[in-house]
This record gives C-alpha cells, structure tokens and sequence, in this order.
C-alpha cells in the first residue's frame, strides 16, 4: 500500500479509497469466497471489511504490513458472517470452527485438492487458503489469524501433508 | 515452490475466480453509499441543523441564567442541550486484536459539564458529590485490582497547575510513572501514566487532565491491572473518546 494514497484516505479522499478498492478486490473477494464457501457471504464480509478499513484507518501502524492489516480485518469479518450464520441454521458439530478434526468428512472421496481443503477443519482450511490465495508467509498468516507462528507452522504442516497425501491417492488412481 | 504448491494454488485459484462481474460493482456501490453518500447527506443535514443549533444554545443559555435559583427547571433546559446529542450509538473499538462493534449510550456528567457515552453493557456511571465514576456494571472478584475511571472536575485549577499536582501524588503511589505527555487522542489534553510492577494483576493507572474552557480542569484516572489492558483499558479508551465537554 503506498504511503501517499494512505496518506490520502487518512484525510477522507474518495478517490484515494476508490483506487485501493480496485487494488484490494480482486484477491479480498477471491479469500473471502473461499472462507466463507458463498457468495452472498463473501460479498457481505468484504463490503464490511472495506468500510471497517475506511473508518480505522488512522489506527493502522505501519510497524504491520498493511496487507496483514487488511486481510486481518477481512478474515475477521468472515469469521462474523460465519458466526450470525450459525446461529440462523441448525449447528452441525462437524462444521465446528474450532474442531481438531483434520478433515471434516474424511471418508468422503474428494476429486479435488480444493474439495479436500474445504473440508479441512477451519483451524487447517484458513491458514493454508490465506498461504496460497495471497502467498502469505507463516508470520503473515499468524499475525493476521492473531496466533503464534509455530502453531500457524503446524497446522501448515498438517494440512499439507493431508494435501500430498491426496494428491498421491488421485495419481494412482490416475495411473 | 513444488508441484504440490503449484497446483493448490492453481486449483484455488480457478475455484474462486469465477466472480460476476457485476459483484466488484454492488460491493463498490455499497461502501461508497454507506462512506460517502450518507457522509454527504449527514453533512447536509448537519448544516441545516448548525443554523437552529446556536439558537437552541443560546436561548437554553439565557434560560438558565434567568432560572439558574430554580435547579429542577434549570436542569430540564440544560437536558435540552443534552437533546442536541444522540441518546445513543455504535462505535467500532479495538479489542485483544479484534475489531467490535459496540453499542453506548449518552450519559449526563456531574452537574451536566460533560457528556460520556459509555457501553452499558459492561459499565455503569456512579454520580458522587465530588466526581464521578464508572465502573464494572458486575463488581469484580477480589483477587482483582480496582477497575473505573474517574471524571472530577476541579473549577479552579489550570491544567498545567493541575499536573504538577498529580505528578507528585502518582510518583507516591506507583512503582514507574511516566513524563506528562500532550495527547490529542482520547481527549485532548495532557496523559500521566503509572504503574506498579509487571505481574497479571499490577496496577495500572492513566491520568488525563483536559482543560475545562473554563479557567479549570476535568482530570480523568483509569485505573486497571495490566491483563486488563487491551480489555478494561481498550474499552475506557474507546468511551473516553466520546467525552465530550458541554459549554
């Protein structure tokens, strides 16, 4: 994020923020997508995100990377969205947020490497789609998910091991 | 980058590009109404309303004036002014890392000089003779340190007379107290900082003393223990934001 055009939002220019807007869409609707698992969700947890962005942007530090800044307020708003969804739908304990689980369905035949992330358990799902949707590093990640960098580096680690593994189920089955 | 990465990112990616195009637009359409356009239209208002506001002061001055030996009546047009303020409202404060949305609520101060809004959800304002405080709407354990924030106003003390004052009394009772500061943010005035010891439960104590526009001074001390920072004190931050003095 360029100093001048934060700078510029500071001071409540419209066109500033119009112009990190077109800058931040793109991969902020593509991570929120991917969290939330819909649409409508990630078009709500996005709008949000931007305004909470707008009206706290004199509380960014720039001791933090703006972009661990802004995908923190993101995932944050996810999480928000998630949470009022669950509670205007019948819980289903196996979609726990913070279930250890590392699959949620893990009998279920996944054809794809997303099918099986997306039926990860959120603590495995969110790191590794912050990690290759944005190419964040495990200090990124940690700073963003407000978690310890070894732990974001295990779950990581588990998360992609479970990623290889299915990745060497699909190629047999190929061959 | 492996072929495992290559291809996770790969299918991620692919997964999640197909975004209507119209989507990038609604979601622009919507930030820019809700930051921009109500802006606009609160600024209108607010200078149609900045017309009648004078007036209101002024006549509730001369009201006041005219019933300043019948308190009762002089206090229902002093809570015309407090009219001007909404009764209520949302901020969005900073908690242990994450945004929250909070809902506080307008408070009369001591003798209606100043108005709080506070989250009454978790706190309460205690009107005292001298000052006032707020506080845990619960009271808390015993293992815990003392937790409110006090509002005194001394009539007749500067604020630079004022800090002198309180620099003595702080250095007697905490451990480390910091160089008076001039803040800008939560209020504008001068911040004493005290504390005793680096434990959980230490206490911890922020002093604000804001220039009361009237030849006086309003000096305002939190006082929490140091787990309690980015909570108790994250929260009386955000509430002392929205002090505001009534002239």
């Amino acid at each position: 994020m360029n100093d001048d055009i934060l700078e510029e939002i500071k001071n409540g220019s419209r066109d500033a923020f119009k112009q990190f807007y077109d800058t931040y869409e793109g991969y902020a609707i593509r991570t929120a997508k991917a969290i939330t698992k819909n649409d409508e969700h990630a078009k709500d947890a996005v709008q949000e995100a931007f305004i909470r962005v707008y009206r706290n942007i004199s509380s960014y530090k720039s001791t933090l990377s703006f972009d661990a800044w802004f995908y923190r307020i993101l995932v944050n708003e996810c999480y928000r969205v998630l949470t009022k969804e669950k509670k205007s739908t019948p819980m289903d304990t196996t979609t726990m947020e913070y279930s250890e689980q590392l699959t949620e369905h893990p009998k279920e035949n996944l054809s794809d490497l997303y099918s099986v992330i997306q039926n990860m358990a959120d603590i495995y799902r969110i790191p590794i789609l912050l990690k290759y949707i944005k190419g964040f590093s495990e200090k990124e990640i940690a700073t963003i998910l407000d978690l310890n960098q070894n732990t974001v580096k295990s779950r990581l680690f588990n998360g992609r091991n479970l990623l290889k593994n299915q990745l060497k189920m699909m190629e047999m089955e190929g061959s | 980058m492996d072929q495992l990465d290559d291809r996770v990112k790969k299918e991620i990616l692919e997964y999640t590009e197909d975004t209507p195009s119209t989507l990038k637009d609604d979601i622009w359409n919507h930030i820019d109404q809700e930051l921009f356009h109500t802006k606009r239209e609160r600024e209108k208002k607010m200078k149609k309303k900045s017309k009648i506001i004078p007036i209101i002061i002024a006549a509730a001055a001369g009201v006041m004036i005219l019933f300043s030996t019948q308190t009762d009546t002089g206090s229902a047009f002093i809570k015309q002014i407090k009219d001007i303020f909404i009764p209520e409202k949302e901020i969005v404060q900073s908690i242990e890392g994450n945004e929250e949305e909070t809902n506080v609520n307008l408070q009369e101060g001591k003798d209606s000089d100043y108005i709080i809004y506070i989250d009454e959800e978790r706190y309460k304002l205690i009107p005292g003779d001298v000052s006032d405080i707020i506080t845990t709407k619960e009271p808390l354990e015993e293992r815990y340190p003392e937790v409110s924030m006090e509002i005194k106003q001394y009539m007749d003390i500067e604020p630079s007379e004022m800090v002198v004052t309180l620099e003595k009394e702080l250095a007697s009772k905490y451990e480390k107290v910091t160089e008076t500061e001039s803040v800008s943010d939560p209020v504008k005035g001068f911040k004493i900082h005290g504390i005793s010891g680096s434990e959980w439960n230490s206490p911890v104590t922020n002093v604000y003393v804001v220039d009361n526009l009237n030849g006086g001074s309003f000096v305002i001390t939190e006082k929490y223990f140091l787990e309690a920072a980015e909570g108790h004190g994250a929260r009386f931050y955000a509430m002392l934001q929205e002090f505001k003095i009534v002239e």
